[in-house]
């Protein structure tokens, strides 16, 4: 694997702000959801360590369930917007204030898909929370309720975003310079 | 949902020695898993805390994925039975260096039957950390290789292990006092 150093462009995010971030939306959390219960859907795999540390700053009741989502097709042919549900979550959300947890939105249409999909089960509130939001790239609209950072349309790595499923542990966000960026055999 | 404070016994565990040794887990796995091709499995849901933390100390490259199992009927996975893969790995792990992670080990029956499914696809090597053991509880042997904590038989919660769905955020490990938890309705 290539040292990330060698290919790096800048790095958007660093430690502390993220932490600090983090924290801040796990209080307005807790804050809108005070004295109510919970469920945070994660959304596998991007969205983890995100998950991890934002649900350790929340101080009211809640759970916690995951999701894992794929595209029908590959490239050109993956545009249709449909998501195919490879895990689908063990809760029943009707009824349940529920906030679906995204390391990244770009386009919106996998997000835009999968918050239709939930609503027909009835939640009694979805809200949706991005660590980082690439609004330049929205293709279809999406309301976003919890925003970590806004992000400019580059490609970006660490802090559970992985480029070709490395580099998932940095602890900081960074932009890749592609063309100085070699895959791993 | 109760305060975790009105149904705590003991702290079992606290963040400070969590931290630390889950640090020390991480270095010792970045020496072992020098210049392989290290590939964690996390089972979810438990063992996504420790697996958050534990991936930012493991500073050699390495890849994540996830299962997911439930049982066939109810008690399945008590008596030793079969295991139903509700989500497989999106990685083929022929050849490869795998790591599954497990937040507990007590009957030892669940693990036991991953090991022996993921083993038919021959990985390379095939080794279990766990952040906790608890060794009186088991009845069929797991070997494992990394171990951050061997505990007591007690009913134990917080850093990713839940009661009824709860409490998984607490940053430390506490016993339940089971005359003072009163399970979900």
């Amino acid at each position: 694997m290539q040292d990330y150093r060698e290919f790096i462009d800048e790095v958007l995010v660093d430690e502390k702000t993220i932490e600090k971030r983090v924290a801040e939306l796990g209080s307005q959390i807790s804050l809108a959801f005070a004295g109510q219960e919970l469920l945070i859907v994660c959304l596998l795999r991007g969205g983890l360590t995100f998950t991890a540390d934002l649900t350790r700053h929340l101080t009211i009741p809640h759970s916690l369930d995951c999701m894992s989502l794929s595209s029908y097709g590959v490239g050109r042919y993956a545009s249709s917007g449909n998501v195919r549900v490879n895990l689908d979550l063990m809760t029943n959300i009707e009824g349940r204030n529920v906030v679906l947890v995204e390391d990244i939105v770009d386009s919106g249409r996998t997000l835009a898909h999968v918050l239709q999909m939930l609503k027909t089960r009835e939640p009694r509130n979805l809200k949706v929370c991005v660590l980082l939001d690439k609004k330049y790239r929205r293709e279809v609209p999406v309301e976003v309720d919890y925003v970590g950072f806004d992000v400019p349309d580059k490609y970006v790595f660490g802090y559970g975003i992985d480029i070709d499923e490395h580099y998932r542990n940095l602890r900081f966000i960074a932009s890749a310079d592609m063309k100085k960026y070699k895959k791993t055999p | 949902m109760q305060d975790y404070k009105d149904i705590i016994a003991e702290i079992l565990i606290d963040e400070a020695a969590l931290q630390k040794r889950v640090k020390e887990l991480g270095i010792q796995i970045s020496k072992d898993y020098e210049g392989k091709d290290l590939l964690l499995i996390c089972i979810l849901r438990g063992g996504i805390v420790f697996l958050v933390d534990l991936m930012r100390h493991i500073t050699v490259p390495h890849q994540l994925d996830f299962m997911a199992v439930s049982s066939y009927g109810a008690g399945a996975r008590q008596s030793g039975g079969s295991v139903r893969l509700a989500l497989d790995l999106k990685t083929d792990i022929r050849s490869k260096d795998v790591l599954l992670v497990e937040d507990i080990v007590d009957s030892g029956n669940t693990i036991a039957y991953v090991l022996e499914f993921l083993q038919t696809r021959q990985p390379r090597s095939l080794k279990v950390c766990t952040l906790l053991d608890k060794e009186e509880r088991r009845e069929t042997l797991v070997p494992i290789h990394y171990r951050g904590f061997s505990i007591p038989n007690k009913f134990v919660f917080g850093y990713g292990l839940d009661l009824d769905e709860y409490y998984r955020n607490l940053p430390f490990i506490g016993v339940v006092d089971l005359k003072k938890y009163q399970t979900q309705v």
